[in-house]
């Protein structure tokens, strides 16, 4: 029963969301406050039973004096409420230092080590290369196309120097380059939210009114 | 005279065309190939086919850690991949743990997912052969943390069961435990998995990531911090071809009209990018003519 009425929820509210196609509505406008509310409500329920219970609640309970630097933690992270009561608004922010400068910490480590370095090398390749003791062509074009592709880009987000002249020409290619991303990011768009569509379709055929004809499973 | 009326009259309609007229096409695109699928084929690429040959080459007594880093809104996309690596893993018996990075739903799907594809394989038993941790939250702090020590970051299974009761926890304790990583991802967890986890821990990570965010995720895998890639709902067919094709005895989900898979949803894909095609291709014919008219006047 519960699966019935599951299944009628959802899809009356998917109805609700896909009626904004026509136009605005009360009924778009109602569902998609009830979605927002209930990630928000989930979210909280899903950290508390899922992150707070198990890694806080129950290790204080079990052994109170050898977990006591979870005691530290939980501090810092109440003190964050502090910042709705106007005289003590300000210790709200000796949390937030140390949450600020511990991702920033691991952020300046893992753009760095990550993706500054890494990518870096991922351009740095030979253009001249072998396969199976012949020229490899295609490796040479690929090479190619990356490295100029890379100077071009660069060129283009350098505005030290007027982009006229070589220097203009260069930029010009570095927004063909970025044309093309562009363009490529779009069509996966399109495929992505195709695919979300697809989904929901999907559940209002199969699942609601397939469910409806042949009988929901239980 | 009369034609170029005309003309101009086809030009104005074109410009004036109710976009709502689309969405009932794109609608209809849609909508039919669900209920009458046709069977495009589907080719393999690269990044999938790498995925697919790692998990290959793994046995029996290997972890593949799977994160569920995706949440409702992009199942169509991630929740078939989940389906698919889940069985390739239960089918060569590779022991799982499960995971879930991401707050809104990721628990819950995870939960789906072995529910779906686990009873495909009675003799799997949990706790020896797969896990369930469930979710944690503050994805980055916790992913580095696991490096040193899992049981640290989940003293308990999802249901709430600690660790040290599970024996296949008894031998997974930090990343060198691990044989690979596939994080199911909607946003950027996946990326974290390449560019923090793997670069500071060198395990394995390959990504299944929604189409939308693909593109980047390219750069990671032409770096080697990702050993292979599987995009949208793309990438979700490509790897539901290979299983097919290597391990038909997983085919009955497959085969069951009233179950979605990424290899349908293609279908869908096929009819509605050309229809979208075709309308680029009118409106910009209509941009042409009416500036060409313009131009004249």
């Amino acid at each position: 029963m519960e699966n019935i009425i599951g299944t009628w929820i959802a899809a009356l509210l998917t109805l609700c969301i896909f009626s904004f196609l026509y136009r605005d509505n009360p009924f778009f406008r109602f569902a998609e406050a009830l979605f927002a509310g209930v990630s928000l409500g989930y979210y909280v329920g899903q950290t508390a039973d899922q992150t707070i219970k198990p890694n806080l609640v129950i290790p204080l309970m079990e052994d109170f004096v050898g977990n006591l630097d979870l005691i530290f933690a939980a501090l810092i992270g109440l003190n964050l409420y502090t910042r709705y009561v106007p005289k003590v608004a300000w210790m709200a922010r000796l949390s937030l230092a140390i949450y600020v400068g511990y991702y920033t910490g691991v952020n300046m480590v893992q753009k760095l080590h990550g993706e500054v370095l890494p990518q870096s090398g991922a351009t740095m390749i030979d253009l001249v290369s072998t396969a199976g003791g012949q020229f490899d062509w295609g490796g040479f074009l690929n090479a190619l196309v990356v490295f100029v592709g890379v100077l071009a880009v660069l060129v283009y987000f350098f505005f030290s120097l007027e982009h006229r002249g070589a220097v203009g020409k260069v930029s010009r290619l570095g927004v063909w380059y970025l044309m093309l991303g562009f363009g490529a990011a779009f069509g996966y768009t399109v495929m992505g939210r195709i695919s979300l569509l697809i989904g929901r379709m999907n559940f209002l055929v199969n699942d609601w009114i397939g469910g409806l004809l042949r009988g929901y499973p239980s | 005279m009369e034609s170029t009326g005309k003309r101009n009259g086809l030009v104005q309609s074109l410009r004036n065309f109710d976009r709502r007229w689309v969405f009932l096409l794109i609608g209809l695109g849609t909508i039919l190939p669900i209920i009458y699928p046709i069977g495009f084929g589907v080719s393999t690429t690269p990044p999938v086919q790498q995925l697919y040959d790692k998990i290959e080459s793994l046995t029996p007594d290997d972890v593949v850690m799977l994160s569920f880093d995706f949440g409702p809104t992009t199942v169509p996309e991630n929740g078939p991949m989940a389906s698919a690596i889940l069985r390739h893993c239960f089918t060569r018996g590779i022991k799982v743990v499960v995971i879930a990075l991401y707050p809104i739903g990721g628990r819950a799907l995870a939960v789906q997912a072995l529910n779906e594809v686990a009873p495909e394989f009675p003799h799997l038993r949990y706790g020896i052969d797969f896990v369930n941790l469930g979710y944690k939250d503050g994805a980055q702090a916790l992913m580095k943390q696991m490096g040193e020590d899992i049981h640290g970051v989940f003293p308990t299974d999802a249901n709430g069961d600690p660790l040290s009761q599970l024996p296949l926890m008894q031998r997974v304790h930090n990343y060198k435990d691990i044989s690979l990583v596939v994080s199911l991802a909607t946003g950027v967890i996946g990326e974290w998995w390449a560019n923090l986890i793997n670069s500071q821990f060198g395990v394995p990570v390959a990504v299944g990531c929604t189409a939308v965010s693909a593109p980047k995720y390219y750069a990671y895998l032409n770096t080697g911090q990702m050993i292979g890639l599987l995009g949208g709902l793309k990438g979700a067919s490509e790897y539901e071809r290979l299983l097919l094709d290597g391990h038909p005895s997983v085919s009955a989900p497959y085969n069951d009209p009233t179950r979605f898979n990424a290899m349908k949803g293609m279908d869908v894909q096929t009819i509605d990018h050309s229809i979208i095609i075709l309308f680029i291709v009118v409106g910009n014919v209509a941009y042409f003519l009416s500036r060409r008219r313009a131009a004249r006047v």
